[in-house]
């Protein structure tokens, strides 16, 4: 879900993360997505799913996968049995 | 006059690298320094760089070494997480410091910085350490190489629905555990705090939605509902208490009642290991739990389910024990008693027809039908007299026993109303009949059979003072023909039999010490209704909660210190909170519970409400706005290995004389939204310098270099120069020195980490003054990043995020030009601290015309105020680079130890 953005306060969106990470782990169990992939997936704005993916990963409970040179984006995995 | 050795000889305040140069520097000549740092780390600024320029000397690899020597040094005392409060000058020289040392609610010598807290944490707030590029836990250790490496925990008030529950319960942190998906955790969680969830998800009036910051946008998070999913999804796992008895205190205690007082006192007091029995003269425990409030709104199963969280903890429960005296309890070697008696029954109207066969108590009435009498008000018409809750559930009461026609009367005009609003609504959905503003004038029949009952305008219930005096219209009558009259005015408490025993009130109540709870015998304690009057469930759940703490303390032989038993933190400012949600938030209905229609539920005495499903329940919880920061869910104390966690932690204030002040305060970054042309804060893919060092450096919130709008590697980035700098339209004017290089050393790393990337600045001129730097930006222009000298007007959004600068083309033909690029980096300049002469009340050092602290002479003497003995340090005096920080914060060094060795401030 790209296009122009609407950016909700930093706060509201943060504070998603905990309702929305059981959902992210449901789609990244079925494989590793990028963030415009998992955006899609979610049905929720790609700066969100940015955030947090990215704080999710700063807790162990995503991990990026290695990029080639010539990929734009990377893909992240949901870590089973993370912290 | 005899002189007191001063505490320390400096006071550096600030520990960023000017600071903790300085505190070392002095450190080192052996003076006694103290610094005080507001974070809860030293580093300061630069630690939070990838590399520095021109050298790319790796950032952390310079200032972690300092961070560790000044916080173990044996002449440097440091305390991070502290404020200093004010600063005033001592007779005879030198300052008395006042400073608070923030609750950490982390205890710092047990804390081994294992992140732990920080993983278990249900609390998401923005990284200010990564500048909200991410996010971080409110349990959190501030950065990887943070000194010391302790976990802090963000709490900035009582979230208001905590603050506001009158038995301690924590709704924030049940909440924020439904909504992390930790339903069990929820429950228990709620267990601790209080007994009875499934009682309150029901019957409470749930004064902490009244105090939601949700209730100023939306409507208030469904709290209770959220409870009660919580609560009926344990019971449906758990049918029995899976609690097991704590080990045995050897006290006994004896408590009169078994009412949400009684039960609450003995959950809480066999949670500590003492014997408890309940005394209750009914046949069923519960009290107004079980016989005053009906069916429909609290099936009998939960109750008895609550209850059996309390007798799992090895509480016994004699019923049809009726307590007579104190005395007998304390003959029978009870360590303790309790007296819980709540009330006896209802106030009596005193009018002429009162004791007519037809008229009820409400509290009677309600027992009967809680009885599982074969009552019946079949095509009987039934008035019920009183506005409050009680004369609600017997109206109500009545429709369900067949009453052709109920109605409601009360002195009260509507808005008086003590019952709650939606209560008296959905009685009026039921059918119920309100008439307001009358009073009881008589009760009519004949042959022993009643008839009717007359009333009397009730023109005003309350004086000016607000106090129950009644004045009626003795000329304006109304007679209504009934068969039935209830009697809901008032009840009355139960306390008749210890009154020869007992201080008492002239109300009836008993006499007790309101913070311990302990009555004029020392080893009898008393709450609930027995002691504050009529009141809520959840009133007399607190009151339980505190006695029990009271008795605890009593047999453990200790003093209760006053205050120790309400141990919240102010109240989160509701309104700013809601400020910042409506302004860029987001609107989120409240959920609804399903209800049976009016008309079907009234034929019978079953709950009519039904319970939130999962989804609901977690999407109602995601409404919680999070007003607190820490949501006290205590899955810190959980997990922390180390016993480290102390939510009970408040802050602590000290005094401390020093000779000297050394104020390195640093520099302000500039907030790049007060250049909305810009778009910062409105387009994600334009950040600032700050930002990107964050990006580039070891620890970064990123895997990699990635543009913040969707995980892109960017290909195109432009750097926009001078922005809040060299800028009268935001009233700095001053060059801030340092953002042309710490620029091209980001374009130089760009360029090392991205292979295939364009970087163009656009800028007026740049500024390559320091040892090494016009060679380190000739050397970046040779590495291909293009200069476009020209001043950016305005910064758009395409669709995909992308973003077009439209810029003054200087030298390459001039003109308004524009250029697409997929990451803009806004070189922000830096600005002076404030605050810090405010810290000096009785006479503070002079600042200059741009608010820096003023040296006296910054060629001849460096660091040095106008005000005798305090002095400056870096970019507390001017912005500055690092290397000119370091050099600047030792020659004030030499100038604060010729100051000290010449007996400035004596000793």
């Amino acid at each position: 879900m790209t296009g122009k953005s609407h950016l909700r306060d930093l706060n509201e969106v943060l504070r998603d993360s905990m309702f929305e990470s059981d959902r992210i782990a449901r789609v990244l169990r079925a494989g590793p997505k990028t963030l415009p992939e998992l955006s899609v997936a979610l049905s929720v704005p790609v700066p969100e799913v940015t955030l947090w993916v990215m704080t999710l990963r700063r807790y162990g409970r995503i991990r990026e996968l290695p990029k080639g040179r010539e990929e734009d984006y990377y893909r992240y995995g949901w870590v089973e049995g993370g912290p | 006059m005899t002189e007191v050795p001063k505490d320390y000889d400096v006071l550096v305040l600030g520990g960023g690298v000017g600071g903790m140069e300085s505190a070392l520097t002095l450190g080192d000549m052996g003076f006694r320094v103290l610094l005080v740092e507001k974070e809860p780390s030293v580093g300061g600024r630069m630690i939070l760089l990838s590399k520095v320029f021109p050298t790319l000397d790796c950032a952390s690899c310079i200032s972690t070494p300092k961070m560790a020597a000044v916080s173990n040094h044996p002449n440097v005392r440091t305390l991070v997480y502290s404020e200093v409060d004010d600063i005033e000058p001592q007779d005879g020289g030198g300052f008395l410091v006042h400073l608070t040392r923030k609750p950490t609610y982390i205890d710092p010598a047990k804390c081994t910085g294992c992140s732990q807290c920080e993983t278990a944490c249900t609390v998401a707030i923005p990284d200010e350490f990564n500048y909200g590029l991410s996010g971080r836990h409110a349990a959190h250790i501030a950065f990887p190489q943070a000194v010391p490496k302790k976990a802090v925990i963000t709490r900035t008030g009582s979230s208001p629905c905590t603050f506001t529950c009158p038995a301690g319960v924590k709704p924030h942190g049940y909440i924020s555990l439904v909504r992390a998906g930790k339903y069990e955790e929820a429950f228990l969680q709620h267990l601790e705090d209080a007994p009875f969830p499934g009682v309150l998800s029901r019957a409470c009036y749930a004064p902490c939605e009244e105090g939601c910051t949700r209730g100023l946008l939306e409507g208030s998070v469904n709290i209770r509902a959220i409870k009660r999913f919580m609560a009926d999804r344990y019971y449906a796992a758990h049918p029995e208490p899976a609690l097991v008895p704590p080990a045995p205190s050897g006290k006994k205690v004896g408590i009169v009642g078994s009412g949400p007082a009684g039960l609450s006192a003995a959950h809480f007091l066999a949670r500590r290991g003492h014997a408890v029995t309940v005394f209750e003269g009914d046949s069923e425990p519960g009290g107004i739990m079980r016989w005053g409030i009906p069916s429909y709104r609290l099936p009998k199963d939960v109750l008895a389910r609550d209850i059996r969280n309390v007798t799992a903890l090895g509480v016994e429960i004699k019923t049809g024990q009726r307590v007579r005296s104190v005395d007998e309890l304390l003959q029978k070697g009870f360590d303790a008693v309790f007296l819980a008696t709540g009330d006896t029954g209802g106030r009596r109207l005193s009018v002429p027809g009162e004791d007519l066969p037809g008229v009820w108590d409400a509290m009677a009435f309600l027992h009967e039908i809680n009885a599982r009498s074969s009552l019946s008000f079949h095509g009987k018409e039934v008035v019920v007299v009183g506005g409050g809750n009680v004369a609600i559930d017997s109206a109500r009461s009545a429709l369900r026993l067949g009453a052709k026609r109920v109605r409601m009367v009360c002195l009260e005009s509507r808005p008086e109303m003590p019952a709650h609003r939606w209560e008296i609504s959905d009685a009026e959905e039921e059918g119920v009949e309100v008439l307001p503003s009358w009073g009881v004038r008589e009760i009519s029949g004949e042959g022993g059979h009643l008839q009717s009952i007359e009333l009397k305008r009730c023109t005003a219930v309350f004086d000016a003072e607000h106090r129950f005096r009644p004045v009626f219209d003795e000329s304006t009558l109304q007679r209504l023909e009934t068969d039935i009259v209830i009697t809901a005015i008032g009840l009355v408490p139960d306390t008749s039999p210890f009154v020869g025993e007992l201080a008492m009130n002239r109300n009836g109540t008993i006499r007790v010490n309101p913070e311990t709870l302990q009555t004029s015998l020392p080893r009898v304690f008393a709450g609930g209704d027995a002691v504050s009057g009529p009141s809520m469930i959840v009133t007399s759940i607190g009151q339980g909660k505190r006695a029990a703490f009271s008795i605890d303390h009593f047999l453990r032989g200790e003093t209760m210190v006053p205050g120790e038993f309400d141990f919240r933190i102010p109240e989160a400012d509701k309104v700013s909170i809601a400020s910042r949600s409506r302004a860029l938030g987001t609107v989120r209905e409240p959920s609804h519970l399903t209800r049976t229609p009016a008309a079907e539920r009234i034929q019978s005495f079953d709950e009519y409400e039904g319970t939130l499903d999962e989804a609901a329940a977690r999407s109602s919880a995601n409404r919680c706005l999070d007003c607190g920061g820490c949501s006290d869910c205590r899955e810190c104390v959980a997990a922390c290995p180390a016993d480290a966690i102390d939510l009970g932690m408040r802050a602590r204030h000290e005094s401390l004389s020093v000779r000297t002040v050394a104020l390195a305060t640093g520099f302000t970054p500039f907030d790049a939204r007060e250049k909305p042309a810009f778009g910062y804060g409105r387009f994600p893919n334009v950040i600032t310098g700050p930002q990107m060092d964050r990006i580039l450096a070891p620890t970064r919130p990123f895997n990699a270099v990635l543009r913040p709008s969707d995980g892109k590697t960017p290909s195109n980035i432009a750097y926009v120069l001078c922005v809040g700098s060299r800028d009268e339209q935001v009233g700095n004017r001053l060059c801030s020195r340092v953002c042309c290089m710490y620029s091209v050393k980001q374009a130089q790393l760009l360029l090392g980490a991205l292979v295939s990337t364009e970087v163009t600045f656009y800028y007026l001129d740049i500024r390559a003054f320091g040892k090494g730097y016009e060679e380190f930006f000739q050397q970046t222009k040779e590495m291909g990043v293009h200069f476009v000298r020209g001043k950016v007007g305005r910064i758009e959004e395409t669709d995909g995020n992308d973003l077009i600068v439209h810029y003054e083309d200087i030298e390459g033909g001039g003109g308004q030009k524009t250029a697409r690029h997929d990451l803009v980096v806004l070189s922000t300049g830096l600005l002076p601290t404030q605050g810090a002469a405010a810290l000096f009340p009785k006479g503070a050092p002079e600042v200059d015309d741009h608010t820096y602290i003023r040296e006296v002479d910054a060629d001849l003497e460096p660091g040095v105020t106008t005000l005798p003995g305090v002095f400056v340090i870096g970019s507390a005096t001017a912005v500055r680079d690092i290397p000119d920080t370091i050099v600047h914060s030792d020659a004030a060094s030499a100038q604060i130890a010729s100051y000290l060795k010449k007996g400035g401030a004596k000793t």
